[in-house]
């Protein structure tokens, strides 16, 4: 009672109504409306782990240290989860204004929906004869635009070898070939340690992994015209190859991603590993006694015959267009490649996000790194590879760059293809007339 | 006299309204703006990043209905609702039975049950991820050591297992709600009613089935539909426990539209699949509210 008249008394009901209306109104305030006189940028990657936010904290201070008046935040997305991330950002308009290290197929998707900013500017602004000769050609759109640049290269289906293991099985030199590696993987699959880490998830890794093994059988899932051309003899040799592998795999690399695939290898339950360079750093830092045994080189293919097919997802850089800060974004974006901060990018994963710049691969500061010079001849290897890789959005020199790569990663089409195959044993030509159907439909779609 | 009263009336009347707007815009904004643009929007096909897309009536219905997709993942929804409700409501009451009882340490007893309804989700699924695990999982580690298996188990990559271990986990996380419920409904039963099956010579087993459980009774409808609807619709632990693998085994309805909508950007169809969710858990929505509206009359 008491209360209620001190209340009555002290505010006016209109008083407190309009009291309510006014805060609710600032609260309502977009931050944009209370920032203008700042630039604030959200960066997203999925390459995150805490070396490379690290690396990049310092990227941002040194940055911010030269443009006071632009901030830059970083944000972390998923290899898994950057799609769904994304189309969410962009259909609500809530973008970020840099996005780096998503795979180049998904930069030429976003672009070719008008999702993405021109980035000629930037790459002049980098140095565009500094690039290793095509490393930009991925990136090329179809109206001769650059969608985004690489921030740099990495070869994801190398094959991690323990030498230890086939010293001991007696295996003398790393298979090349499928039949090469069934024997050395039978050879080395003793109790509690399993040939190899396969992906057999419903997951982009299983569908990206898989892609390559069709390439090593001869195979592709697109014909250079871009006909779906998934249902041929490689595809078929490359489906019951991998399901021949599964008896060498843990039991539950029928849920792998790519964190499981690597730490299997990196923990020593497996004989063999795929995967990027990242292997490497793991290696040292969490499993230190094995780091003296690795080594790696290119997937083996079914015939020494075909060609080695390395899968590169081009690691890039771009700028979506609906971005309030594309000004500030572009300087930020060039400044990422600025020696010193960018060295320090590329050592906080050695191996695994490789230089695209010819004067950092060839830098003093950028080869004094332990690991780097510990593995030079993987890291080489790798280099090399990845120059030469290929993805579902540009499967070869020859394929036309594939803008509809993205959503059939991201519909699982290819990985429910081995599921359907290696795990539930289902008629390889039905399971193949769906896989094509489907990404026909999403072609066309 | 009078036509102050009606003034006095109107402008409470006024003020009335003023009171309640904010929250009727609140519930327009978050609930009848999405539910009517969910339905406008699955009459398009649209392109999710850039919400452009064209008119193409009930064909995303028509299409739904037809493949056997959207049939797979209302079988898989009703196995995990199921499956799991059941699981809650029998280790639920259990639960509050023994909770129930003068035990040492109960109230700490009743406080660490809650613990799994609390924890975030992600939290819970790291952690049975980590038990699951073919590798290193504790799972596999016991069932090994004691002999029952020879070699790890697939707990989530493989049928039926994917599906069973979901639905234990959910069962894990949510039985915690109906100890809740039910041992507040416990406390408030006489104990003359006990007393009198005692006297007529029912055993413990006969007391629960002819005293307690008709006492639940009540209760245990509104747990059941509550939970029926929130299960029904439950995402993020099935996300991220199988992402609705091995194949589409254990992918229900909400992953379905999850996938349509940003997987392969198509928000139309994906708002076609919510709409007809909604029109499934309307029926449970329409069963709760009758029930709540007969027990109050009651």
């Amino acid at each position: 009672m008491t209360k209620r008249s001190i209340l009555a008394n002290s505010i006016s009901r209109r008083t407190a109504l309009q009291g309510l209306t006014a805060t609710t109104a600032l609260a309502a305030m977009p931050i944009r409306a209370r920032a203008q006189s700042n630039a604030t940028i959200r960066w997203w990657s999925p390459q995150a782990s805490p070396a490379q936010v690290a690396a990049y904290e310092f990227q941002i201070a040194q940055f911010q240290a030269l443009h006071p008046d632009i901030t830059v935040v970083f944000e972390t997305t998923s290899d898994e989860g950057y799609a769904p991330q994304l189309a969410a950002a962009f259909s609500s308009g809530e973008v970020p204004d840099i996005v780096t290290h998503l795979p180049s197929f998904a930069v030429q998707s976003y672009y070719a929906n008008g999702l993405v900013e021109p980035f000629n500017d930037v790459i002049e602004a980098i140095g565009a004869d500094d690039y290793f000769p095509g490393a930009n050609d991925v990136f090329q759109a179809a109206d001769g635009n650059y969608c985004g640049t690489g921030i740099g290269n990495s070869a994801a289906n190398m094959m991690w070898l323990r030498k230890d293991l086939m010293q001991q099985a007696g295996i003398e030199s790393a298979p090349t070939t499928w039949d090469e590696m069934r024997t050395a993987v039978t050879a080395m699959q003793t109790g509690g340690l399993y040939g190899a880490p396969l992906p057999y998830g419903a997951n982009s890794m299983t569908s990206l992994i898989f892609i390559g093994f069709i390439h090593q059988a001869g195979g592709q899932v697109f014909s250079p015209d871009l006909e779906v051309a998934i249902d041929n003899e490689g595809t078929r040799n490359a489906l019951e190859f991998y399901r021949e592998m599964r008896e060498f795999c843990p039991p539950g690399a029928t849920n792998y991603s790519w964190g499981e695939s690597l730490t299997a290898f990196v923990s020593g339950a497996t004989a063999t590993g795929i995967y990027t360079g990242r292997v490497l750093a793991n290696v040292r830092d969490q499993n230190p006694s094995i780091a003296d045994h690795i080594t790696c080189v290119t997937y083996p293919r079914m015939s020494e015959d075909i060609a080695p097919w390395t899968f590169n997802d081009f690691p890039s850089v771009f700028i979506p267009a609906q971005s309030q800060q594309k000004d500030a974004a572009k300087l930020f974006a060039a400044f990422l490649f600025d020696p010193e901060g960018y060295i320090q990018q590329l050592h906080a994963a050695p191996g695994h996000v490789l230089p695209v710049l010819q004067s950092i691969n060839n830098s003093p500061l950028y080869q004094d790194n332990d690991i780097i010079q510990k593995y030079a001849p993987e890291v080489e290897l790798m280099a090399a590879s990845a120059a030469g890789g290929y993805n579902l959005g540009y499967e070869s020199a020859d394929h036309a760059s594939n803008e509809k790569a993205g959503e059939i990663i991201g519909s699982n089409v290819i990985s429910e293809l081995v599921q359907r195959v290696v795990l539930n044993g289902d008629n390889v030509d039905e399971a193949l007339g769906a896989a094509s159907a489907t990404i026909e439909g999403i072609m066309q779609g | 006299m009078s036509s102050s009263n009606t003034l006095l009336e109107r402008r409470y009347a006024a003020l009335g309204l003023m009171l309640i707007a904010p929250t009727v815009l609140v519930f327009c904004a978050v609930i009848i703006y999405p539910l009517v643009s969910a339905i406008y929007l699955s009459f398009f096909n649209i392109f999710t990043p850039t919400l452009e897309g064209e008119w193409v009536g009930l064909s995303n219905y028509t299409e739904l209905l037809q493949t056997g997709q959207f049939w797979s993942a209302l079988g898989n929804t009703l196995i995990w609702t199921i499956g799991t409700l059941s699981l809650q409501i029998i280790f639920g009451i259990a639960m509050a039975l023994v909770l129930h009882q003068n035990i040492w340490f109960r109230s700490l007893a009743r406080s660490l049950i809650l613990f799994p309804y609390f924890i975030s989700t992600v939290v819970a699924v790291l952690v049975w991820k980590w038990l699951f695990n073919d590798l290193y999982g504790i799972m596999n580690h016991l069932l090994i050591s004691a002999g029952i298996i020879d070699f790890p188990m697939d707990f989530l990559g493989t049928m039926p297992n994917a599906m069973v271990s979901v639905i234990l986990v959910g069962a894990w996380k949510y039985f915690p709600f109906v100890v809740i419920a039910v041992l507040a409904r416990l406390q408030s039963i006489p104990d003359a009613l006990y007393e009198a099956a005692k006297i007529d010579g029912a055993g413990p087993i006969a007391r629960f089935f002819d005293v307690t459980l008709p006492q639940l009774r009540e209760v245990l409808v509104v747990i059941i539909l509550l939970r029926a609807i929130w299960d029904f619709k439950e995402f993020d632990l099935i996300f991220l426990l199988t992402g609705g693998g091995p194949i589409n085994d254990t992918q229900t309805l909400p992953l379905l539209v999850y996938q349509e909508a940003f997987a392969l950007n198509d928000m139309g169809r994906a708002s076609a699949y919510a709409v007809v969710m909604m029109a499934i858990m309307l029926v449970f929505m329409i069963v709760y509210i009758r029930r709540t509206r007969s027990e109050g009359g009651s």
